[in-house]
């Protein structure tokens, strides 16, 4: 299981965490009611968590700690097991924040739509992200305020559903935050900010890298149909995760588009499947290079990789005029030239604030929306890997307007479902 | 068969050449006269007189380049490990540089060893055109042997043979021998003056770079019955590291030793990715089929390089630099920002190319023209150094790849990885070394 979204560990200091958590206890005093569709009179946050495997698991405690008032009442998952091993975690480290009865837990593919129909007004996003799109379609249709992990989708129809659900969500007064947490770090938010300001100058160059080790996987078991395996094994399966690309790296791409303040317009890309070949790894690449192009001429060197015993490297760098920016998250931001400058505090803890400031948003009667912003990095990123599967140029409305629909057409336990070739560039279409 | 270094094309003038061409010829105070050669050769004379080693595409191209470059050269003798190469190479100088050609038979030699008969010829201008595998020790025999030297890049493809070529580089210096080097955009009107307007200040100072190298497949020579390992991966010699130092080396070096000129720098260290994804088949022997470095330099400042040679898919070789005050694309001789400057050749010459082949032509003749004007002049230019350092540059781009690890500068040029065989044998074993794989191959 993997709890947190990276290797990196948060290091906020507990003293720090008290001291939010009262500023939003002083919030709620004062603002009463939630708004949007749930129990009248209490602004309770009652959670349903649709994705139980270990980011979910992870973002209910996240979510219990970020504020008072919050209880786990519902969950999801399309097994059973990952169910109740997520369960048991949570009845262990939340203990009467955890409310979920036998009735309030679902399982299968539609487990998620019983999970909107329940009472609760807050549900966390946490399956794997091919099915992103319509979790979200259908939780803001039911009128419930959203965490979603990221990525929102792992393709462009997905994309486009986001965009409309971000719409639909803004008409709604509904808040969905997303799980992109450097955007909920204060040694980001400064940076960034000082990097809006100008600190160094004007962008022209930037870096950011998602290269780290192998990850968990799951050997085909006896008695598993194929969409058991790739189910259980999500991360090897391009329209269940994105590849890595998608699934990992786009933490570092929306870093870059939130300092840039723009999204790329193309890219061209290489990439490989080059040691992770075996079959328990489906068919996605175990390392990505991607040169993209914003409409100012700026430009980020994208680089990702998943291998064992190489040199990894998780950050964001940025050259500008009058300077140049590095940051690792949670321990080191840095500015150089003349307008130096470094954050010398601990970093926050970014999991749990991002849920805080979703629920201070609401609470605050003023729900914040992310959607858009997660919209587009997936893009970002999608468009990388369209561009390193086929070797192409791949623009921005090339991407956004592309018909490839990764997701199966049909979402059966028994159906065959064979794994996609390895993409080979200069031979995959660009679709 | 490639006789060209690449597909890119220079814009000087015909004028333009022909003006320099006059302008080397008066620094030498030879036009109409020739004096003495220095140094070594035959006494009485400035003839240069051209010993051919590796008769492939580039060999032959750099031969005919060189009888062009200037009046009074004459190809002498050739070798090549195969005598069909020669026959080839020979015909084909034939139908365009016959009055130049002056190779009977017995200065046409064959074999492992054909370089060290060239070599012992009555040459004193010695074209360096095999794989580049070989490179380290036919400078370091010609250097030995006092002649002058025209070598193709890349120069090497290991640690240890750039160690020889430093060596190499210093004894040449010391024995006043020239050495001029295949990186032919040196030696292109456009990218003098571009880089010139970069050392100027045009852009202010860089603050990032790029290389590109991306194109389509190259030849390839499935092996024959008959053939041994030896014969085999000496014909189909690209697609074997100790003979091609692979493509990032053989090919991309151009665009990387361009960002090492504006630079006036080589990178520190360097982290990259790359994979051998769809050139699988066993033809291709073990090397891979793209690459993307990040290199960095001295002063934190950040280099992407990128190689790929795949059919179908985006192609883009260029240079391109980000500075404080403005943009340059320094393979469009343009800048853009503060001081916009574009190299407008054409306009101020007025006079076009004759034709594209003369266009594409002109910076590898003019790297003769400058080589063999330096000798006549009795200044000889030793361009080993720069070529040596990106180079470098490009085999520690292979080696962070290969490896998966961070490579830096001395790593590079201490490793004693030597790809290159000890001795060569027609029927020696040479199994096809396996896959880099980052994260499990070695850094040596």
């Amino acid at each position: 299981m993997h709890r947190s979204r990276q290797a990196q560990e948060c290091k906020a200091s507990r003293r720090e965490f008290i001291r939010q958590s009262a500023t939003v206890v002083g919030a709620t005093l004062a603002s009463g009611v939630l708004p949007g569709a749930y129990a009248a009179g209490s602004d309770e946050i009652r959670v349903g968590l649709v994705g139980c495997g270990g980011r979910g698991t992870g973002a209910a405690v996240d979510v219990a700690a970020a504020a008072p008032g919050v209880k786990i009442v519902a969950m999801a998952d399309a097994f059973r097991d990952r169910l109740d091993k997520s369960a048991e975690t949570l009845k262990k480290e939340l203990g009467d924040k955890f409310d979920v009865p036998e009735e309030q837990r679902f399982v299968g593919f539609d487990a998620y739509e019983k999970v909107l129909a329940a009472n609760v007004n807050y549900v966390i996003l946490a399956t794997p992200p091919g099915f992103r799109p319509m979790h979200l379609k259908a939780a803001v249709a039911a009128g419930k305020h959203i965490f979603t992990e990221k990525p929102v989708a792992v393709d462009s129809p997905g994309v486009r559903t986001c965009l409309e659900v971000y719409e639909q969500a803004k008409a709604k007064g509904l808040g969905i935050a997303s799980g992109t947490q450097y955007r909920h770090s204060t040694g980001h938010q400064e940076t960034i900010q000082r990097l809006h300001d100008g600190a160094i100058g004007d962008l022209v160059f930037a870096r950011a890298y998602f290269n780290t080790g192998l990850l968990w996987y799951r050997e085909r078991q006896p008695g598993w149909t194929d969409m058991e395996w790739q189910m259980r094994n999500w991360y090897y399966f391009t329209w269940l995760c994105g590849d890595h690309i998608v699934e990992q790296h786009v933490h570092n791409l929306d870093v870059v588009n939130w300092a840039m303040q723009a999204h790329p317009v193309r890219c061209v890309g290489v990439g490989g499947r080059q040691v992770r070949t075996a079959p328990v790894f489906g068919h996605i690449y175990d390392h990505f290079c991607i040169d993209y192009e914003y409409a100012n001429g700026a430009r980020m060197m994208s680089m990702c990789r998943q291998m064992a015993n190489c040199e990894n490297n998780v950050s964001e760098g940025f050259a500008g005029t009058k300077g140049f920016a590095e940051i690792i998250p949670y321990r080191k931001f840095v500015i150089t030239g003349p307008n130096a400058w470094k954050f010398d505090r601990e970093d926050n803890k970014p999991y749990i604030q991002e849920h805080t400031t979703l629920i201070e948003s609401l609470r605050a009667g003023r729900p914040i929306n992310e959607l858009k912003n997660i919209a587009e990095s997936t893009l970002t990123a999608i468009m990388g890997r369209m561009a390193a599967y086929t070797g192409k140029l791949v623009t921005w409305e090339a991407a956004l307007n592309s018909e490839e629909n990764l997701m199966p057409e049909k979402l059966d336990w028994n159906a065959p479902l064979p794994v996609p070739p390895v993409a080979m560039p200069g031979q995959t279409e660009l679709r | 068969m490639h006789s060209s270094k690449d597909s890119e094309a220079g814009n000087c003038s015909r004028r333009e050449f022909l003006q320099r061409s006059g302008a080397t010829f008066a620094a030498a105070g030879l036009t109409g006269r020739f004096g003495d050669l220095p140094p070594v050769h035959a006494a009485g004379s400035d003839e240069i007189r051209v010993g051919l080693i590796g008769c492939g595409g580039r060999g032959t191209g750099a031969a005919e380049d060189a009888i062009k470059a200037a009046p009074g050269v004459k190809l002498v003798a050739m070798g090549d490990v195969f005598k069909d190469r020669i026959e080839v190479s020979l015909s084909s100088l034939k139908r365009t540089v016959a009055d130049k050609l002056d190779v009977p038979p017995e200065r046409c030699f064959t074999g492992l060893d054909a370089f060290e008969k060239v070599i012992a010829s009555d040459v004193n201008y010695i074209i360096l055109a095999t794989p580049p595998g070989f490179r380290p020790q036919h400078l370091k025999a010609a250097v030995a042997a006092g002649k002058h030297i025209f070598a193709e890049k890349p120069l090497a493809v290991d640690g240890p043979g750039i160690r020889t070529c430093l060596e190499v580089y210093e004894e040449a210096k010391k024995k006043g021998l020239a050495v001029g080097v295949g990186t032919q955009r040196h030696h292109q009107a456009e990218y003098i003056a571009t880089i010139q307007k970069i050392h100027e200040g045009a852009i202010g100072d860089i603050i990032a770079a790029r290389a590109y190298w991306m194109m389509g497949p190259i030849w390839v020579f499935p092996r024959k019955e008959g053939w041994t390992d030896l014969e085999w991966q000496l014909r189909n010699w690209y697609y074997f590291t100790w003979l091609s130092g692979d493509h990032i080396v053989e090919q991309h070096i151009h665009n990387l030793d361009v960002i090492n000129w504006a630079m006036k720098a080589h990178p520190v260290k360097c982290v990259g990715v790359g994979g051998r994804q769809v050139r699988t088949e066993s033809k291709y022997g073990h090397i891979y089929d793209h690459f993307a470095i990040d290199y960095e330099y001295p002063n934190g400042v950040h280099m992407l390089s990128m190689a790929r040679q795949n059919r179908n898919c985006e192609n883009n070789v260029s240079e391109a630099l980000h500075g404080t005050e403005g943009f340059c694309q320094v393979d469009r001789y343009t800048i853009t920002g503060a001081h916009p400057w574009k190299h407008r050749a054409r306009a101020r010459e007025g006079v076009p190319y004759l034709s594209e082949q003369e266009k594409e032509d002109h910076p590898y003749i003019q790297e003769h023209v400058d080589l063999i004007g330096s000798i006549r002049a009795g200044k000889p230019l030793n361009e080993l150094k720069e070529c040596i350092e990106s180079n470098l540059t490009a085999i520690m781009g292979r080696m962070a790849a290969y490896t998966g690890r961070m490579v830096t500068w001395a790593d590079a040029l201490n490793s004693e990885e030597s790809l290159v065989p000890a001795t060569l044998d027609w029927n020696m074993r040479l199994p096809v070394p396996p896959v880099a794989m980052p994260g499990l191959t070695e850094l040596r």
